[in-house]
């Protein structure tokens, strides 16, 4: 099915980019400022919206053939490029993108033809599906899990392999107790969120030699 | 996808290819020459004056030589030996910068960071490679002497640092052991064209189960590689062709830290501490493969030559025997990642090492400050495709082994905090185990890349006649 990969939905936006003689730079240029000054890691705005996997924003020029023999194509107008692979709901993401993200949107779609803005959501959502274009390949680095299950197992996997390396070797009572307490942490540690540093490891679960230089063995 | 070049090469010119890239020389001693070019038209001179001495790849039918010389040279020295700026910037970027530039890709930090490398290669000295193996430390070093003298008479270079290296002995006899008690130097690939003794399990597997040889492009600059293209290659191609590159990397090896961790450990892992070794490594540490012989070292086993190297981990896929995560098995996957072994036929690598310093028995004390370790040195046609993936992304990181952020537990930075997952079976003998708290067992003195010329490329680089149009 176009657009759904399991639980993930792929989305991509071609928005046409406002095209003015006259203005000191022009639409294009302000996009690719906006987005060259962005941060790349979790203090990035789509980190805020903590169902989206991967995305890409691009600014297209034009296309040009570079084979034999070279032809330019042009197109009617330069556009933003949105991709974007996240769970849920398409109108559910793109409200969320206008509520949580209205920074972002604005300084970038801000430059579109026929963006309405941000503050009119229902209008913002009707506007990005005008611009949809159908999806048929997806990041493939998801095993059709949310990021929220990605990266509660990676919590689990992290903290289990502490726990393995405390207990293994202790006589079962021991393990089962310690078992307990595993998993006691396992259920009360708070959700992640996306790019957080250490992002696997349970707070009680980070083990000693995780701070230290190194273990001695002398 | 590799696909089976459709040009086979019946034969290479092995007398235009430098041995040291065609064969692994198996001798007890050997020498690097670490040389620095201080004036490039003598230099040129003094390489006229060895190129007859450097050994090829012609066959040692009549018996081993005494001593054999081999030549290469960093981008530096390239750049001082004045070959044309047109010819210099058609190098790889990687070889252009050396692999003091390339630390952050090889995750060169922490405790393997250049600022913590031997000075010759912190400050990158070397210019040359000269690299003399023997017969015997009294040949070793009257073969040496000779090139001193050299060296001496030809005012445009200067050693600027000399590596011993040495296989280690065992009841008088020269081992492929290193030191933290592997035998070393299975698997080398085979490629189309190599004459050699070939085993099965050395090059690609085919679809049907066999193995063949490797495109000589994976090794050679000039011929077709696993994609059916030349290898990117400097210009002209004379200069290319028949030449190679080769990474020089000089690790020293905590044989204390290793050793106390495997005492350590092994008293918790119910399999033993030699089960434990084997299954760092896939190895037994006589050799044997772990996935051939799960349970017990197999002299016999170790010793044939069809089948020591000739195995697959596709009936393994849950690490039963071999760890997912073992040494063997992350460095060559064989078929470990599906498509029959198509993912991995372009990260080959062919090893040259050798390991260097006094051996230190089990059982004696034993410090990680003495100077031991490996030189550990490998060819491949792209250092980039080749050799630095392997390290970024087998090594020091475990994503395509399906390890997360695990790395190689022998080679990895993990700076006390790395982790190996043994991963077992219900057998009591044979637990899923965890290793944690990983040290360095290995760290970096430093090293770089080098282009091992032919010995056509050789006489234009000596003659000043590299002409790139």
């Amino acid at each position: 099915m176009p657009n759904r990969s399991g639980n993930v939905y792929g989305l991509t936006i071609l928005s046409p980019i406002l095209d003015e003689a006259k203005r000191e730079i022009s639409h294009s240029v302000a996009i690719r400022n906006y987005l060259a000054q962005l941060p790349r890691d979790e203090r990035g705005p789509f980190a805020r919206l903590s169902s989206t996997h991967l995305c890409r924003m691009v600014v297209l020029d034009d296309v040009v053939f570079v084979g034999y023999p070279a032809r330019e194509e042009h197109l009617k107008s330069s556009y933003l490029v949105f991709e974007t692979n996240f769970d849920g709901e398409l109108e559910t993401y793109l409200g969320r993108m206008a509520r949580e993200i209205p920074e972002l949107v604005e300084a970038t779609w801000g430059h579109c033809v026929g963006y309405p803005g941000v503050s009119d959501v229902d209008g913002f959502v009707a506007y990005m599906k005008r611009c949809q274009v159908t999806t048929t390949f997806y990041f493939a680095d998801v095993n059709d899990k949310t990021v929220q299950q990605t990266l509660r197992a990676l919590q689990i996997q992290s903290g289990l392999a502490t726990f393995i390396e405390r207990n293994q070797g202790k006589p079962a009572a021991e393990i089962q107790a310690a078992f307990a307490d595993f998993w006691a942490a396992v259920q009360s540690a708070s959700p992640l969120r996306p790019g957080a540093k250490g992002v696997g490891v349970l707070p009680c679960f980070i083990t000693d030699t995780m701070s230290a230089k190194g273990p001695s063995f002398s | 996808m590799s696909q089976t070049p459709k040009t086979t090469f019946s034969r290479l010119d092995e007398t235009d290819i430098q041995g040291f890239v065609l064969r692994g020389y198996t001798f007890p001693v050997a020498r690097f020459l670490l040389m620095e070019i201080t004036d490039g038209e003598k230099c040129r001179s003094f390489i006229t004056g060895v190129i007859d001495g450097i050994t090829t790849g012609e066959r040692w039918d009549r018996g081993k030589p005494e001593s054999t010389l081999n030549i290469a040279f960093t981008f530096k020295g390239l750049a001082r030996l004045q070959l044309p700026d047109a010819t210099l910037i058609s190098f790889p970027v990687e070889f252009y910068q050396g692999m003091k530039a390339r630390a952050e890709v090889l995750c060169d930090s922490g405790r393997n960071a250049p600022k913590n490398w031997d000075p010759i290669w912190r400050e990158e000295q070397t210019h040359i490679w000269l690299a003399v193996y023997a017969q015997s430390s009294q040949i070793l070093e009257a073969r040496c002497l000779e090139l001193a003298q050299l060296i001496e008479q030809s005012g445009g270079v200067q050693i600027a640092g000399a590596q011993d290296a040495a296989a280690i002995v065992f009841d008088g006899k020269p081992s492929a052991k290193e030191h933290f008690g592997y035998r070393d130097g299975f698997g080398n690939p085979d490629y189309l064209g190599v004459a050699r003794d070939t085993q099965p399990g050395q090059g690609k597997l085919m679809p049907d189960g066999t193995w063949a040889p490797l495109a000589t492009g994976e090794l050679l600059l000039g011929y077709a590689d696993e994609a059916g293209e030349l290898p990117v290659a400097p210009v002209p191609h004379l200069l290319a062709n028949n030449g190679t590159f080769m990474v020089y990397r000089k690790l020293h090896q905590n044989v204390k830290t290793f050793r106390d961790y495997l005492d350590r450990m092994g008293q918790l892992y119910p399999g033993g501490k030699e089960k434990l070794a084997s299954k760092f490594i896939g190895r037994w540490r006589d050799g044997t493969p772990v996935e051939l012989s799960p349970d017990k070292p197999d002299p016999t086993l170790t010793a044939d030559k069809k089948r020591n190297v000739n195995f697959v981990y596709g009936n393994d896929l849950d690490g039963a025997r071999c760890p997912i995560g073992g040494h063997v098995r992350r460095t060559n996957p064989r078929d470990a990642f599906g498509f029959n072994g198509a993912l991995i036929n372009r990260r080959r690598i062919s090893r040259r090492g050798m390991p260097y310093g006094e051996y230190v028995p089990e059982g004696a004390p034993v410090s990680d400050h003495t100077e031991h370790g490996i030189i550990f040195m490998a060819l491949n046609a792209s250092l980039a495709r080749q050799f630095e993936f392997v390290q970024q992304q087998w090594v020091e990181y475990g994503n395509d082994a399906h390890q997360g952020n695990d790395k190689d537990l022998l080679m990895g930075n993990h700076d006390g905090r790395g982790r190996f997952m043994i991963q077992g079976t219900d057998d009591p003998g044979n637990p899923p185990f965890m290793c944690g708290g990983l040290p360095n067992f290995v760290e970096l003195r430093g090293g770089d890349y080098f282009f091992l010329p032919s010995i056509t490329a050789l006489r234009l680089i000596a003659a000043g006649k590299v002409d790139p149009r």
